[in-house]
């Protein structure tokens, strides 16, 4: 029971990009469709599942001195795997389009992110329901992102078109400040109904990751 | 102040095993993946030219001449020359540079022009540049079954196109020529004629020699 629970909680409950807000760069770079960002979201779930893995397997060896190093190491080598594999066997036009995001995969913060958080701390099975959880996560924010970008740029779906005779493109959203854009227009939309339901739950909510009430660079968001 | 004694060694011995296990996994894909690499980069090679060659039997690529800027690829079909394909790589694009592979007859009139590589600006420059099938739902799901080379207004434009040796290059409408351009990627627009033209007039110039080498 509790391996499913780690395996659905990175889907939606803490959900990599919309919740944790981790791994903002690919989700930005590479959704401007739908097939791009699925693409990249399961060789990133590849990735974290075969990294937390070999990271809770080696957790008790490493010495905790040098064990970001070594995370570093697997996690690149398993980089390098997915990249060579996907030369190999994924069409030319996916990996021309995600070439130069899939070795970025190795500085993806989700990655390290989940190896300190979680697989460093928990059993193998665990490590790995985690980072496929995590994974499915993580692909399931970038397709729908890239979904939204490219139905509004073009008018559709996986290539598809749904609305035929479109030929007006709203050409910002499938450029990198659409992706901004639609970015903070969903998390807003997803901060503002947690908000919603804790305050008729009657409970207290902030907002994830970081943000002005929890920071102290500054007095900006001083009271 | 007594400082805490670091034992060098189980850290070393620790990260060294693990990078040498890494490495050697990583050789082993590395070893396991090189013959479908190539062989992907090889069909895409040749996807692209018999997208632009007629029907051949011989290998192109390894029938590459080389004039400046521009490859000549020869194809032929029971040893009869049908046609070349010339490609070129301009840097005038708006971003980066516009590979670009044209069919020519072995009169050197052009029959298909593919942008093989761009980064063009997306829904601009790449509507110069993009052959893509328009999938529609109603399409799919009436079974409809489209082949064939995709149409692309500006690409298709210089089907049928000839030009001699030392000619005027071709200009867009807006510089006074008489090529069509996609409004707002006019940048790209040029650069795919200007480098459409290179290959058809390098062709021109060159075509008495690569016909002989190649009909040997």
């Amino acid at each position: 029971m509790s391996l499913f629970k780690e395996l659905t909680k990175g889907i939606i409950r803490e959900n990599p990009t919309f919740v944790l807000m981790l791994g903002m760069c690919p989700t930005l770079a590479v959704t401007n469709n739908a097939i791009n960002g699925c693409s990249m979201g399961l060789a990133t779930l590849f990735v974290l599942a075969g990294s937390n893995m070999v990271i809770s397997l080696i957790r008790n060896v490493v010495p905790s001195k040098v064990r970001i190093p070594c995370y570093v190491v697997v996690i690149a080598a398993f980089v390098t795997v997915v990249d060579l594999l996907m030369q190999a066997y994924a069409p030319a036009a996916i990996y021309q389009a995600l070439g130069i995001f899939i070795p970025l995969i190795v500085v993806n913060c989700i990655v390290l992110g989940r190896a300190e958080a979680f697989a460093c701390k928990n059993g193998i099975l665990a490590s790995i329901a985690d980072g496929i959880g995590m994974g499915l996560g993580f692909t399931l924010s970038l397709t729908v992102i890239g979904g939204i970008r490219e139905f509004l740029s073009t008018g559709s779906l996986f290539e598809i078109k749904l609305i035929e005779g479109w030929t007006h493109s709203f050409m910002l959203m499938g450029q990198a400040p659409g992706g901004f854009i639609l970015l903070g227009i969903l998390l807003a939309l997803i901060n503002w109904n947690n908000q919603r339901k804790a305050k008729k739950a009657g409970r207290l909510w902030s907002p994830p990751g970081l943000d002005c009430r929890q920071c102290n660079l500054c007095d900006l968001g001083k009271n | 102040m007594s400082r805490e004694k670091v034992k060098i060694f189980p850290l070393v011995l620790s990260t060294g095993l693990i990078s040498c296990v890494a490495t050697a996994l990583m050789a082993w894909v590395f070893l396991i993946t090189e013959k479908p690499i190539a062989a992907a980069q090889q069909m895409k090679n040749t996807a692209a030219l018999s997208q632009v060659l007629p029907a051949f039997d011989n290998q192109p690529t390894q029938e590459a001449a080389t004039f400046g800027s521009v490859t000549f690829y020869a194809a032929r079909k029971n040893g009869q020359i049908t046609g070349f394909a010339g490609e070129t790589v301009t840097t005038k694009g708006y971003a980066g540079e516009v590979s670009i592979l044209a069919g020519l007859k072995p009169d050197g009139t052009i029959t298909t022009v593919l942008v093989t590589k761009q980064s063009e600006t997306p829904g601009l420059g790449t509507v110069v540049c993009e052959r893509i099938r328009k999938k529609t739902l109603s399409g799919l799901l009436a079974g409809k079954k489209e082949t064939g080379l995709p149409p692309n207004r500006i690409l298709d434009q210089f089907n049928g196109m000839k030009t001699e040796a030392g000619q005027t290059p071709w200009a867009v409408k807006k510089d006074g020529g008489n090529l069509d351009a996609v409004t707002g990627a006019t940048i790209t627009s040029r650069a795919v004629g200007g480098a459409v033209f290179a290959i058809a007039e390098t062709f021109a110039r060159n075509r008495e020699q690569l016909l002989k080498e190649k009909n040997q």
